[in-house]
């Protein structure tokens, strides 16, 4: 018989027959009495051995006073756990004593502060999953305020957990997609109908005038604003691209080839300003990555160091990874322009924001190249300081080339 | 003469600007700057020179450097130093109703304007400045 339910009978405990009952028990039909007992014992037993759900009550000094099959199922285990502690536990299933500590720290806790606590466990179950409890704990009292035991159950949320992380995860992709919808339509607003609007007002202004010269003159003004409404068009129809392309193909990149790619295509203005490029790929040389993407970031980074150079010295453009456990961080430094980050902190990569007055600045290559990074689950930050230069740090994800 | 300050990084549409101010009857003297932050250090500079302020702003928003934001921000500031009381438009190829909204939220705004800007809106205002 468990120890708790020898106490009730002793009388020590009266919440569950009352005072009259007792009284009778001292009378010559304790032999029956018994039998009405040990009935009622095995029904509530049952009852708490079929439930569903986890069920283990303690002592005041957290001893197991009764765990139920749902929380412990084998029988052998059961038995063993009545008066012991959960250190008496881990020792006997060998099982390290912080498991121990977590359950004791919760105990004091609905111990000490006298009310129900809450919180979620997730443990692996003994064939690896992930099982997710929600347990809750709390004191029961005697008629004289003394803390009698205390009763903690759990029931399996795994299921649920899982939906709310799945739902979690849906909730964060729409509201990013929401925010690129957003900022889409106002790149849209601005840089597709501002030439369209320079086109039409020229156009209403060349059917206005009969004067050749005068027609010519606006007529050549057209062509700059048809160009631009073009290269806008282009960059805007390739960033839409990134998104869509959900299935990309990472592959093995060598660095240095992606790096000459940038620096053939940039030959003749790393000539004209005598830019410098070192490198120092000794500890990631090769990152697995979709190639395009690769290139487009590198490409971009380096180019933005040559655009924004300072005009009192030769570019100087030291690029670099490192190894941070299983993430490589590439950093692409300059000794250019700089840019003022406390002032544009906020919109640093957002589409369309300009920070320097140079004429072929549109505000796309950033942007394009965080989405280029976050497409994939890396990160892209900024070090900058106006006049000195800046660093550029791209943190790629799970991308060292696996060990073949 | 009126005074107006063109804040606009577009070249083609300060152009068109330019024409349509020079065909109404109204002698103006035009000052261009390709960004905010130009424009503030300008007027910041011009301050107590009620001579040298314009009578009409016309901003853009999307522009380097200092957006239209942004320059509203530290005109917002700069105003009541000004000494003259200038009508401020918003000139935008934005069309996005938020925009409009938000330009509500700056007293120092006289009107929201869309690109592109009838000649007759331009008469309007250059005749509402009082010399």
């Amino acid at each position: 018989m468990i120890p708790f339910l020898h106490k009730l009978i002793s009388g020590k405990y009266r919440t569950l027959k009352g005072k009259d009952s007792l009284a009778t028990a001292e009378e010559p039909d304790h032999k029956l009495l018994m039998e009405q007992l040990d009935r009622q014992k095995a029904f509530y037993e049952n009852i708490l051995n079929k439930l569903p759900t986890d069920i283990a009550v303690f002592d005041p000094d957290h001893r197991y006073l009764f765990v139920n099959p749902g929380a412990i199922s084998n029988e052998e285990y059961r038995k063993f756990i009545i008066g012991k502690d959960d250190y008496e536990y881990a020792a006997y299933r060998n099982r390290p004593a912080s498991v121990a500590d977590k359950r004791r720290a919760k105990f004091l806790e609905a111990k000490n502060s006298g009310k129900e606590i809450r919180w979620e466990d997730t443990l692996p179950d003994p064939k690896g999953n992930m099982i997710t409890h929600l347990r809750r704990m709390y004191p029961v009292y005697d008629e004289h305020g003394q803390l009698s035991m205390v009763i903690g159950f759990g029931i399996d949320i795994t299921e649920r957990k899982k939906m709310e992380e799945t739902q979690a995860e849906l909730v964060k992709q729409l509201s990013a997609q929401n925010r690129q919808l957003t900022d889409f339509c106002s790149i849209v607003s601005h840089n597709l109908r501002a030439p369209l609007v320079n086109m039409s007002m020229l156009t209403d202004f060349i059917e206005s005038t009969d004067d050749p010269v005068e027609q010519k003159l606006l007529i050549s003004k057209l062509r700059p604003v048809i160009d631009n409404l073009h290269a806008t068009f282009n960059e805007l129809v390739e960033s839409i691209q990134i998104r869509q392309d959900l299935e990309i193909k990472c592959e093995d990149v060598c660095l240095d080839d992606c790096l000459q790619r940038t620096i053939d295509g940039l030959q003749t203005e790393i000539n004209k300003l005598g830019a410098k490029i070192e490198t120092d790929f000794t500890q990631v040389d090769v990152i697995n990555y979709p190639p395009q993407y690769l290139n487009s970031i590198v490409h971009n980074l380096v180019s933005n160091s040559l655009k924004y150079h300072h005009p009192g010295r030769s570019p100087l453009i030291s690029i670099k990874t490192r190894k941070e456990g299983e993430k490589v961080i590439l950093s692409v430094q300059d000794n250019g322009l700089g840019i003022d980050l406390v002032k544009h902190k906020e919109n640093f990569f957002k589409i369309g924001k300009v920070f320097h007055r140079h004429p072929n600045a549109k505000g796309f290559g950033l942007y394009m190249t965080k989405t280029q990074v976050e497409a994939m689950g890396g990160r892209i930050w900024v070090e900058s300081v106006p006049d000195e230069g800046s660093v550029f740090y791209i943190e790629f994800d799970h991308r060292i080339k696996q060990a073949s | 003469m009126k005074s107006i300050f063109l804040i606009d990084d577009d070249p083609i549409f300060v152009y068109l600007t330019r024409r349509i101010i020079a065909s109404i009857d109204c002698p103006c003297q035009i000052n261009e700057f390709t960004d905010g932050e130009l424009a503030i250090s300008h007027l910041a500079s011009i301050g107590n020179q009620a001579e040298k302020l314009p009578d009409v702003i016309f901003l853009d928003l999307s522009m380097p450097v200092m957006d239209g934001w942004e320059f509203l921000k530290e005109y917002s500031d700069l105003k009541p130093k000004l000494k003259k009381d200038i009508a401020l438009f918003i000139v935008s190829s934005s069309i996005s109703p938020q925009e409009v909204e938000r330009s509500k939220g700056y007293r120092a705004v006289t009107d929201f304007l869309i690109k592109p800007v009838e000649k007759r809106k331009i008469i309007e205002i250059m005749d509402n400045v009082k010399l």
